[in-house]
């Protein structure tokens, strides 16, 4: 999985020369969502692992390792449900271990066939930044039949960044994708 | 080829079903429908509006057949409205759509045009009690990039504080107080239930620099934001608001709830009264 985000970051740094300030090809865009698509989705498989109480405490405690790495420092994840005016805001550490004590027997996450990648707008500190917005369900199911689903949207920042590797000796740059601050809202449907 | 043929179709199908929302739902896409349908992002409603994505989202860049075409734009547009809204006739969202759209130079949102702002409702912990901000924000173009700031507030507190009692007979330095050194002020501010009929004609206390000087004293903490809402004035002569729906069917997501057809010269008269709406 990170041979495919290196190989996925290096094709992005091709293309380098054509990224001028908010002005990026739509190849390129093209690539960064997709690269960006693939942390995604690495994220929620973490989080079908990391929920699950038949994964052993040392491989989720791994698995939350690998999953905070996909995001900028200090990322926070916000949640908020149609039954609760209250919004909770957590680290995405903190909200990776809060799963993890879930303990549900299964969970099943499963994908809407769709989502939806903003454009990428420049900020200040030179970064790009975008957010793609993804549905999924979220089912929880303890073996003695109980059940706990919900529908949720979640609007995922991305950072585009520019950064550098050597490769044999010589100094290359590539974009690479890091996510951000999370918003899950619960969703009628 | 073929792909785009499909788009191309699937597009059209879509501005169909889009400029009929009161009909049946034609199983478009799937199980997915009303989440394709759906304004997901106040960046797709720009898209949308523009007609700079296809229906299944992917984005149109000049060049590209469907860019800025206009028959998809208006099924698109006619998608963009809060439908259940009883306020906006028919009649005044097809002036809307004839104005944008057929104009001879068509109107086109810009992100970075300036003349649209931000409405956030958020909630403020002062010490037990919680109390709702409305802060405004714009976006602001930086030598690199740009970012949201802070351009006004409203806290019905601080409106509390600083109202002006015009019937009041007996609020006033008396026109020769500074032949006493003012010294009739020591009265005034030990009574200081209502300072602000001592203010000028005019006065209006700034509650945005208020707020900030709370939060930093750590007198007010921040909770949540509860509700974001945008107000759009950069059409020539038109206003309208977005805002976000979260509900069954196609008509949902980042929509029109207000349009008002307002004289450019009259803008800032409405900015005015939106950022002091809640006075």
């Amino acid at each position: 999985m990170k041979k495919a985000l290196i190989v996925g970051a290096l094709l992005i740094c091709f293309c380098l020369s054509a990224m001028a300030q908010n002005n990026i090809t739509p190849d390129r865009k093209a690539a960064i969502d997709s690269l960006a698509l693939e942390k995604v989705r690495d994220l929620s498989q973490y989080i079908s692992i990391i929920g699950n109480k038949k994964t052993p405490w040392s491989e989720a405690s791994r698995v939350i390792e690998r999953a905070t790495e996909l995001f900028a420092d200090g990322s926070e994840i916000s949640v908020s449900s149609l039954y609760r005016t209250e919004i909770l805001h957590f680290p995405v550490k903190k909200y990776f271990l809060r799963l993890a004590a879930l303990n549900y027997d299964r969970v099943n996450i499963t994908w809407f066939k769709i989502q939806y990648i903003s454009d990428l707008e420049l900020q200040p500190d030179g970064r790009y930044v975008g957010v793609i917005t993804i549905y999924q369900r979220f089912e929880g199911i303890m073996d003695d039949g109980m059940k706990y689903m919900d529908v949720t949207k979640k609007d995922i920042t991305i950072y585009v960044e520019k950064k550098s590797t050597q490769i044999e000796g010589e100094v290359v740059d590539f974009w690479d994708v890091m996510l951000g601050d999370i918003q899950v809202k619960e969703t009628t449907r | 080829m073929l792909v785009k043929h499909i788009i191309s179709s699937l597009c059209l199908l879509a501005a169909l079903f889009f400029a009929l929302p009161a009909q049946p739902p034609i199983d478009l896409i799937g199980e997915e429908g009303d989440l394709y349908a759906e304004t997901k992002q106040v960046n797709q409603f720009f898209r949308r509006f523009n007609c700079e994505e296809t229906i299944l989202g992917e984005r149109l860049y000049p060049g590209d057949s469907l860019y800025h075409n206009v028959d998809l734009r208006k099924g698109y547009m006619n998608s963009l409205f809060d439908s259940q809204n009883p306020y906006m006739s028919t009649d005044l969202k097809q002036a809307f759509v004839d104005d944008i759209i057929f104009n001879s130079r068509p109107f086109y949102l810009d992100f970075h045009g300036g003349e649209w702002f931000a409405e956030v409702r958020a909630s403020f912990r002062n010490k037990n009690k919680e109390e709702t901000v409305i802060l405004f924000l714009k976006l602001q173009e930086q030598e690199v990039g740009s970012k949201w700031v802070f351009d006004g507030a409203y806290l019905s507190r601080f409106q509390e504080v600083f109202v002006v009692d015009t019937a009041s007979r007996d609020s006033f330095l008396h026109p020769l107080s500074h032949e006493i050194g003012f010294q009739n002020m020591n009265r005034m501010f030990r009574n200081n239930t209502s300072l602000g009929a001592f203010t000028a004609d005019g006065f209006e206390a700034d509650h945005l620099t208020l707020l900030l000087y709370e939060v930093q004293n750590g007198n007010l903490k921040f909770k949540q934001v509860d509700e974001v809402r945008f107000h759009f004035l950069q059409a020539n002569n038109w206003y309208f608001e977005l805002s976000r729906f979260d509900r069954p069917g196609f008509n949902r997501g980042w929509l029109i709830s207000k349009l008002t057809q307002i004289p450019d010269d009259k803008k800032d008269i409405l900015k005015r009264y939106i950022y002091n709406n809640y006075q």
